[in-house]
This record gives C-alpha cells, structure tokens and sequence, in this order.
C-alpha cells in the first residue's frame, strides 16, 4: 500500500488511528495501574490513562501487517523471519553472552542472516550476471522479485543487533513489541531507517498531546502535498523528456529533465520521510529527521549531511567507524571511503549505475576532503551552491539510467554532442506546461518555508492570525486538489468507436 | 491564543474532509456504468487467494475505491481546470487546442508494418475476384487543424504513415487530407470535443472518394440539413472532463431522392433511417450514426443511382459518410470486422453482388485498432 493512495488516506490510515486512540477511552484502561515493566525489570513511572500502550502496540502492528500483506502477501513472511532471527540472537546473546566473544557469536550469525537475506532477494539477479559475464556461463538468473522495503527492514534490524552487541539498547523481550518496531507501517516501506535506539522507550512508554497529533497531522499532509502536487508531477515532466529520441532534445531540456529528476527523487523521497514522521507524531512516536534541504547544500560534504541522513549515518556507524575512518593514516581512510561508498551504492539498487554513482561521491568527498575543500569554502556562497546542485544533477543522471549506454547518450546531450541544439521549441512547452509546478519546487527546495515561518513568528498577534487563516485555506485547497489527482489514477474514459 | 485556535481549526477541518469523504463513499449508492467515461465502473473484487497472492485483488480494490469514490467527475474536472489555470497544454493525451479546440495528440505509431501487412494479404486473397478495391486513410483534427494546437507543442505528421502505408500495401488510395486541409475555412470539419470528424467533414471525405471513383457527387444544398443537437460533448470532453467547455452541434444529412431499407441482421431490426435520433437523450450523442454497434448492416437503397454493391471495412468515421455514399449504391454492407467474426472474404464469398469494397480507418486508432487483425 502507498501513502498517496485512496485506500490508505481515506479508509486505512483513518480506521488506524481511530482504534489507537479510542483505546485511551476504554474504562478499565483509564484508572488502572501500568503493569508494564521496563527491559531492566524495574516498573516503570506509573500515570493514569497510559497503560492502554500494550493495546496500542497490538492495535499497530496488525495494521501494520495488513499494510504490509497488501503489499506482499507471501514475502511478508520473510519480514516475520528476519525479526524472528533478530530478535532470537538478541534474546540469545542477552542470555548466554557473557564474554564478548560469546557475544559475537550471535552478532556474526544474526548479521550473516540478515545479508544473506539481502543478497539473495535483491542481489541475486545483479550476480549471476557478474558471474555469467565473467566466466562466460549462462547460468539461468534466479527471476526472484524484490520484496518492498527489504533494504529498510533488514537495516533497522541489523542496528538493534550492533547495538545491543555494543550494549547500547536494552534486550527486547517481547517479540510483539520487537515485531511492532520492525513492521511499524509509516517507516516500514521507504525510510527513514529507525534504529531501534531511537524508539526503544517510546515503544515502551509514550505520551500522546492533542498538540503533537496536530502538528502530526499537517507534517502528513505537507509530506502527502509534496508527494502528489510536485513529486509526481516532477516524475510525469521526467517521463516526457526522457523518452525524446537523442537529438530530437536540446541541451536546455536534457538539463530541465535532469532537474526534473532530480526534484522528482528529493520531493518523492522526503515527502515519505514527512508523512513517516508526522504519522509517528500523531501515534506518539518521533522518528529522525531524514532530509535537510539538501540541494541547497554548500558543498558535497554538506550534501550527504542532508541528504538521506537516516541512511548516511547508519554507514557511518555501522561501517566507516568500525573500519577506522580516518583516524588510520590516509591509505586506510581512502579504502575506508572506497568501501562505504560501494556500500551506499549498491544499497540504492542492484545495477552498476548504482555502484557507480555510489562511487561518485566517494571520489568527491575524498577530493574535497583533500584537495579542493578549503579553497572552496572561500568561494562566495551562490558559488557553492552552484558547484554543489551540478554536481548532485549529474550524479542523479547516473542514478537513473541502469543502461550504461543510455546514460551516455544522455550525458552527451546534457553536452550538446548528438547534434542537439542548445534550446528549443520543446523546451518552452515543457516549461510552459510545468513552469508553475517546477517553480513551486524550486521553493520548497530552498529553506523557504522554514525561513518564512520564523518571520511570522517574529510578527505582531494580528499579522500571525491572519498568516494562520491563509494557512487554513491553504491547506484545504491544497488537500481538494490533491484528492482531485489520486481519484484521476484510474480515470482512464473508455473510448467508444474505437476500433 | 488566536492563532493557535486557527491551527486547530485547520487540522479540525482536514480530518472532517477525510471523514466527509470517506463515509460518503460508504453511503453513497453505487454506480454501475459511468456515461462520462462510457464504460462499466469497477465491481468489487471477489476474495480469492490466488488473486491476493498475485496482488491482483489490491489492485482491483484500488480501482474499485477510485470508481466508485464521492464527486469523482467533479474532482477529475477541478483536476483538468487547476492544471490548465496553471499554463498546462496537454492533459490524458489531449492538446488543449485554440478556440476551445480539444485535440487528440497523434502517438507513436507501431504496428505500421503490421496493418500494411494484413492489407496486402487481404488484396492479394481478393484479387482474383475482380473488385474495385480502396484504401481510404483519413487524418484527424491534429492534422488538419494544426493550426488550432497549442503554440510549441509537437506533432508528428499523420499522411508520412499513411502513405507508409498506401505503398507498402498496394490498394490504390483515396486520399482526402487534401481536400480537408483546402475546405478548413469552408465549415467545421472536426468536433471540438470528439475524436471524430462532422457531418461535413465527411462530406469532403466523400467528394474526394467520388473523385478517385468518378461517380459525381451530391452537391450539399441538394440535401436536407437538420441540425439535431447543439450539445454533444464527446469522448475528448470526456478525456479532460474540463466542465467549462460547451458542446458541440451535431447536423444530419438525407437525401430525399434516396428510398432506404435500413436493416440490422444482429437484433432482426429494420427501419428506413440511417440514424438513431434516440442517442440524442444520451452521452454518448455520435452513436445515432447507424445506431451505435452492430456486426453487420445491410442498406438497401431502392433509388440507386447504378446496381453496384459496396462493402464498406471501417471504423466509426464512416459511419458519418455512410449517409452519403448510400446514393450511388443499391446495396452498402457496413461490415465490422470486431463482431462479425468470420471475417470479409467470407462474406464477399456469399454475397457475389459485391463489385466495390472500401476500407476505412481514421489515422489516428489504426495503429491500436483490435478490429484490424480480422480483416486477414
């Protein structure tokens, strides 16, 4: 099930909540006292009206299944036995893991199922190709269908066993609740990748406002807004220019559709993280923020600190650090990054454009690191900005061909070098026909919304009351008009006399 | 204080439009057939594991959720109105032209090959018989009103296939984009809001065929005109569902030298009209054409000016010109090749009185025309 979906906004996603917080309702919940007790044993503070979390739980995780089978029937079962693996070594190594040896025992087993997981589902095609390229074989590719989200879940799983190996979290001793942590349905499909340290008390023990559902509520629908009103129009802008045969697109509108793209991607991608973390808000959870207005960074470094933070900080943890960083002389560090960046490639999907690209921004981390970093933090701001938007461009052009000899026929027309012309008619009606849309993003690329919230906060009472009824019919409007595109999904008219 | 009351009342209020929503969609009586589109909505989906396992009943429900969902017209038209308010020029495949012209936008062709192909068997397996074989191609409003189209938009020309498609098969051919680009000014040749051709259009088409035929041709005054409906909103209304567009008229033609004996072998039904003033009631206005679709019709004409018999392969463009082409033949076969399905050389075999047979496709569903493949 996708968030921008009838079915989800308006019968799922309302029919959840609804049974969540009605539990908070229910007398013999009301007055009684938390019998749940924390991971060390020890009961936890005891407040009136909170012991309904157990229920709560429940209440998420069978939606959180449903949401899942309706997505997977069969492979769901594949998500139950990743976190009955995790969940099974952690009780493991809680129990027996008395040395730190011992310990790793558990680590190794539980890590190797997980990846092997992994491998199997998502890489299996990708090798037999490598292997059959290499060795000149035919060895017939497996065909197996890459389960939703399997690259999310295996992840979060695997940063509750690192951790409770490194002793950071406590062990989970109730599989519902470890279960509940996996399958949670606002995270479970497209991030952000929730480490189970980042939600371990919540899970446990959350308080619920009237305030933070709100606030909950209008981060969903900024996230939903994103999604429908820019991401996808963004996507349809994409679809239209790329599909021109070489040549018959100028060079301007090579460049619009790699910005096309790449907006397509940014707003897609951090409109799920919105709508994940505002639906935690309304359920008492508080995910990591995962997108910081990054094409609006000032270098590359800067870049990968906005962008997708949830996943560059897990490499960062769970790889880069452990093999050393940068503290075991510049050799090492240059292995380091090869690795990682390999790594956060390849995790982006099974094709060597992934691993390119990951590769990509390996060398440019490393060069900046190294040889043009401080020059560059001289250069006037517009500069950077400049130099970091091209360079993430081009590398989303990397990102979406997985045919290398597409990618490079469009490269050479992002140069002007299939015989394209530098502009053309087609590039006035792609703008013409999503000028508005492709302006609208441009805004919400730079950190407009933020900035313009503090200058309101800054504002008189009467100025701020009128900024809030401009809001509330915004949203309306906003949210009218976003129906108004879901129900077109299927609105495809049957023409009659059609043959 | 106020303001955050304001921020309240905004959550408030989206979550009463998601209810509003959602519980209408449970009240609402269910829908069968939508007009506007012209097709079945949606049933909901039987529970069945092998359909759930191949995902194929989330689907449905999805389908299923959108049909039959509260105001679902008027929220494809606010979506069409906001996206052309916003300077957007194509919408679902259809150029919002000059003039409130809407225009279908001419795709890639693909099966080029493919439909030359079955024409040229089928006159290769016809040419023992001795019959005044043509091929008529006629190009839609894209092509002749290109200058009706949004400024900048891309075409691609329709008669560069079509004469593909003329030498690659071999039927000798009646070409009217010619004729149609000449009598722009003359009359409106293509509805606004349908992808078919008028009454007059066709008329020109028809002078064209007469011309490669040398018959001569009805001059227009000598036909009674009646315009029978100033509102005919077509399947291109349909596509954009835009509410703001007005429809279009529809005029009729009949001879009144002809005696006509209209018959429909399919539903044992005879009459002496060409239309069916019936659809006039309904959406779907262009039906009254020789009464929507049938597998077969026989239009005998007592008053013929020569004893030919023409079989008429088609789509719906002809069936605005079947009303002219009755004069000149004692007997039209109007054959549909997607009911009737032991196809046109079995029927020239059992109907010898055949001499002439004209195949007419528009340019722009040839190419995804299922019909096609029963001609050979």
């Amino acid at each position: 099930m996708v968030f921008s979906s009838i079915l989800f906004l308006f019968f799922f996603l309302p029919l959840c909540l609804v049974l969540y917080h009605s539990t908070s309702l229910l007398p013999c919940l009301q007055h009684g006292k938390s019998r749940f007790k924390s991971n060390q044993g020890e009961v936890l503070a005891v407040r009136e009206g909170t012991n309904a979390i157990p229920l709560k739980n429940g209440i998420l995780l069978v939606f959180s299944l449903i949401f899942y089978a309706w997505g997977e029937p069969v492979y769901i079962l594949l998500m139950l036995f990743a976190s009955a693996v995790d969940y099974i070594n952690g009780l493991l190594m809680d129990r027996f893991g008395i040395t730190k040896g011992r310990r790793r025992i558990f680590l190794i087993t539980s890590v190797a199922i997980n990846l092997s997981v992994l491998a199997f589902f998502k890489y299996a095609n990708f090798a037999v190709g490598i292997i059959n390229g290499i060795f000149h074989l035919a060895i017939p590719f497996p065909d197996i269908a890459l389960p939703i989200g399997i690259s999310f879940f295996t992840f979060q799983t695997m940063s509750y066993i690192i951790d409770l190996y490194r002793k950071e979290v406590p062990v989970e001793r109730n599989y519902f609740t470890y279960l509940t942590y996996v399958s949670m349905f606002p995270q479970l499909v497209a991030g952000p990748i929730v480490r189970f340290s980042a939600v371990n008390e919540e899970l446990h023990q959350r308080k619920l406002t009237m305030d933070e559902f709100r606030s909950g509520l209008i981060r969903f629908m900024q996230g939903l807004f994103k999604k429908v009103l820019i991401a996808n129009q963004m996507g349809a802008l994409w679809e239209e220019i790329q599909v021109l045969e070489p040549g018959r697109a100028s060079v301007l509108c090579c460049w619009l559709g790699a910005a096309a793209f790449t907006m397509q991607l940014y707003f897609d991608f951090s409109a799920y993280s919105d709508m994940a973390i505002g639906m935690g808000w309304m359920m008492g959870f508080h995910f990591p923020e995962n997108f910081r207005y990054p094409l609006w960074a000032t270098s590359i470094t800067d870049f990968w600190r906005k962008w997708h933070i949830s996943l560059s900080t897990w490499f960062r943890d769970y790889v880069y650090i452990p093999l050393g960083g940068n503290r075991k002389g510049v050799l090492r560090h240059l292995f380091n990054m090869f690795i990682v960046w390999f790594l956060t490639g390849l995790w982006h999907g099974a094709a060597w454009n992934f691993v390119l690209w990951g590769l990509y921004y390996g060398v440019l981390l490393t060069l900046e690191k190294y040889v043009w970093g401080k020059k560059l933090e001289s250069l006037p701001l517009f500069i950077r900005h400049l130099y970091t938007i091209f360079i993430v461009v081009t590398g989303f052009v990397i990102f979406v061909f997985d045919d290398m000899g597409a990618l490079g026929i469009y490269l050479n027309a992002m140069l002007g070098r299939v015989g394209n012309c530098f502009w053309g008619n087609e590039c006035i009606w792609y703008l013409k026909n999503y000028g508005v849309v492709f302006v609208a993003a441009l805004l919400l690329v730079f950190p407009f919304y933020p900035w313009i919230k503090e200058k309101i906060a800054g504002m008189k009472e009467r100025a701020r009351v009128w900024f809030a009824i401009g809001a509330l019919f915004g949203y309306q409007v906003l949210f009218i008009l976003t129906t108004a595109y879901l129900v077109n999904d299927t609105y495809n008219p049957f023409l009659y006399f059609r043959f | 204080m106020e303001e955050k009351k304001i921020h309240m009342i905004t959550a408030v209020l989206l979550i009463f439009n998601i209810l509003i929503l959602s519980v209408g969609f449970l009240l609402v009586k269910r829908q069968e057939f939508s007009e506007n589109e012209n097709r079945y909505l949606a049933v909901f989906p039987e529970c069945k594991w092998e359909e759930i396992k191949s995902g194929q009943f989330m689907d449905d429900v999805n389908s299923y959720l959108c049909d039959h969902f509260p105001l679902r017209d008027a929220f494809i038209g606010m979506k069409s109105r906001a996206e052309i308010i916003l300077g957007k020029r194509e919408i679902n495949d259809v150029y919002i032209g000059k003039d409130d012209y809407l225009i279908e936008v001419y795709q890639k062709p693909v099966n080029t090959e493919r439909i030359s192909r079955i024409f040229s068997s089928f006159a290769e397996k016809e040419k023992t018989k001795y019959l005044d074989l043509n091929l008529m191609l006629v190009p839609t409003a894209i092509y002749v009103y290109q200058d009706k189209l949004p400024q900048f938009a891309s075409v691609r020309n329709q008669m560069d296939t079509a004469r593909e498609i003329y030498q690659a098969c071999g039927i000798p051919a009646i070409d009217c984009s010619q004729a149609l680009l000449e009598n722009k000014g003359n009359g409106q040749l293509y509805y606004r809001t349908d992808h078919h051709w008028t009454t007059y259009g066709a008329y020109v088409g028809y002078e064209t065929f007469c011309k490669v035929k040398g018959l001569e041709p009805v001059p227009l005054e000598e036909l009674e005109a009646e315009k029978v409906t100033e509102h005919f909103c077509g399947t291109i209304y349909s596509k954009v569902n835009d509410y703001t567009y007005k429809g279009d008229p529809i005029t009729i033609y009949k001879n009144p030298s002809d005696e006509l004996t209209v018959y429909y072998p399919n539903t044992d039904v005879t009459t002496d009209t060409l239309y069916n003033l019936e659809y006039l009631n309904q959406k779907d206005k262009y039906s009254l054409f020789l009464d929507n679709l049938h597998s077969l019709v026989e239009i005998t004409n007592n008053t013929a000016v020569s004893d030919k018999e023409l079989m008429l392969i088609k789509d719906s463009y002809a069936n605005s010109m079947v009303p002219f082409l009755a004069h000149h033949y004692k007997k039209v076969y109007v054959f549909d090749t997607r009911y009737y399905k032991l196809g046109p050389s079995n029927f020239i075999d059992e109907h010898p009185g055949i001499t002439d047979v004209l195949i007419l496709y528009n340019m722009n569903t040839l190419d995804m025309d299922l019909g096609i493949g029963g001609i050979y």
